[in-house]
């Protein structure tokens, strides 16, 4: 078995098409696997070799690299989400119900989005916890935490901001009600509130508002923050050594 | 390629890809801390494969849930129908039921101070021990912040009625 599977390796990586996309050698070798990896633009931020207990499942739960994949699947399903929907208060609940019963597969669409939006605000919760009981937040890694902190904060902008895209009942009343709890912050509260939603009341400027950092404000600074975080990983030796 | 004899390592061989010369060889540690070359496996296929393997089960799993679990879509916004009781997003239903106590200590201090307190943990906790069995109060502090959060939104979610009155969901009650 394992020789068929050397066989099929060398058959898919050891041409010169592989070759000259990867610019590595087949990952059949020791060699070949560390070119795979650091003349690889998407994975060099990972090191050539990792310790083995850092593969441990039951120390990470693998709960930032979920956090991670469900971003990503967010952007892939948020994109062609975007092409339907209309951030107009007249036409942005059309467009959810376009998306249920004229656009193909657009329901589903709509599911993953929203479920993966919720699961990745517990596992980003959960993560937290991990690293916490692990103790991993201690030198070297203390300002690792504090980027973390800032990307737990940037997921509830996130699912927060997308909570009023559908504007219907559920969107506008949760908005009105979370908004209203900014206001409370003494003197800066109200400016803030009316900065965030574009007047008094949740209506067009807060929906364009909050469209506008869903979709690319938030978004990108996830993107850099999450630059950073996986950089400091690298740079503080990998995650920490299993209790 | 490196020969490999048995038992025998060709460390650095005459490779004719290599763009690489060796200058010196001289004593000391490892630059990758703690990192021996014994208890370490290639990134390649170890992580890779099973980060793969993992991405494929959450994404088995979110398609699953999509597919039965269709997202919610109620009517549409209607400034003049305030729901009775309207609720925040239910990761802000800890700090709505706070607010419901108190908007200036429930809404801003305690939250603001957790928030703080949070970021800054690295910072105030500054013994060297990582087993929660060494630090016991950190631990029970943050497993009690934890638990109330959680405590909190279950309350938020279930248990409130209109007027943010005290309900029993089992007992009438409506779930949002
Ligand atoms: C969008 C959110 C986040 C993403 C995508 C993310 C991703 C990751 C990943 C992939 C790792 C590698 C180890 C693992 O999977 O557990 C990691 C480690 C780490 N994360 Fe996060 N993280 C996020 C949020 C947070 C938060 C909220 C905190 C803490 C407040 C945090 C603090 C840390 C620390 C200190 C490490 C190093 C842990 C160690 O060395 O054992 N991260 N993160």
């Amino acid at each position: 078995m394992t020789e068929i599977i050397r066989l099929l390796s060398r058959f898919i990586t050891g041409n010169r098409v592989w070759k000259s996309v990867f610019r590595a050698e087949s990952p059949v070798t020791e060699r070949g696997q560390s070119e795979s990896i650091f003349h690889n633009v998407w994975l060099h931020i990972y090191p050539v070799k990792v310790r083995k207990d850092a593969l441990r499942f039951t120390y990470t739960f693998c709960l930032g690299g979920v956090s991670f994949l469900l971003f990503l699947l967010l952007i892939i399903t948020g994109v062609p989400l975007m092409f339907y929907y209309v951030p107009s208060v007249e036409q942005a609940y059309g467009s959810m119900k376009d998306l249920e019963f004229v656009v193909s597969y657009g329901l589903l669409l709509r599911n993953m989005h929203r479920w993966a939006a919720h699961a990745m605000v517990i596992t980003v919760f959960l993560h937290m916890a991990r690293v916490f009981y692990t103790g991993s937040y201690k030198s070297p890694r203390e300002f690792n935490w504090v980027v973390g902190v800032f990307l737990l904060a940037l997921t509830l902008g996130l699912s927060f901001t997308g909570y009023l895209l559908p504007w219907d009942q559920l969107a506008f009343w949760a908005i009105t009600v979370g908004t209203s709890i900014a206001s409370y912050v003494p003197w800066l509260g109200p400016s803030f509130k009316y900065v965030l939603i574009g007047g008094n009341e949740v209506g067009q400027g807060a929906l364009l508002r909050f469209y506008v950092l869903h979709t690319v404000v938030l978004p990108l600074a996830a993107v850099l923050m999450m630059a950073a975080h996986f950089w400091r990983i690298r740079k503080d030796g990998g995650i920490s050594k299993p209790l | 390629m490196p020969k490999e004899v048995e038992g025998e390592y060709e460390v650095f061989p005459d490779n004719p890809h290599k763009t690489y010369g060796l200058m010196a060889v001289v004593k000391g540690k490892s630059p990758v801390v703690d990192k021996s070359p014994e208890d370490t496996v290639m990134t390649w296929p170890h992580l890779l494969i099973r980060e793969l393997v993992a991405s494929v089960v959450v994404m088995a799993v979110l398609l699953a849930i999509s597919l039965v679990l269709n997202a919610p879509l109620e009517e549409h916004a209607n400034l003049t129908e305030t729901p009775n009781p309207a609720k925040a997003p239910w990761y802000f239903l800890g700090l709505q039921e706070l607010v419901h106590y108190s908007a200036l200590i429930g809404g801003v201090i305690i939250p603001g101070l957790s928030l703080f307190l949070l970021a800054a943990l690295p910072y105030l906790d500054r013994t060297p021990d990582r087993a929660p069995s060494k630090r016991k109060l950190l631990t029970v502090v943050f497993t009690v912040f934890i638990i109330v959060n959680v405590v909190l939104i279950v309350i938020g979610s279930y248990f409130r009625g209109p007027g943010w009155s005290f309900i029993v969901p089992w007992r009438g009650g409506s779930v949002q």
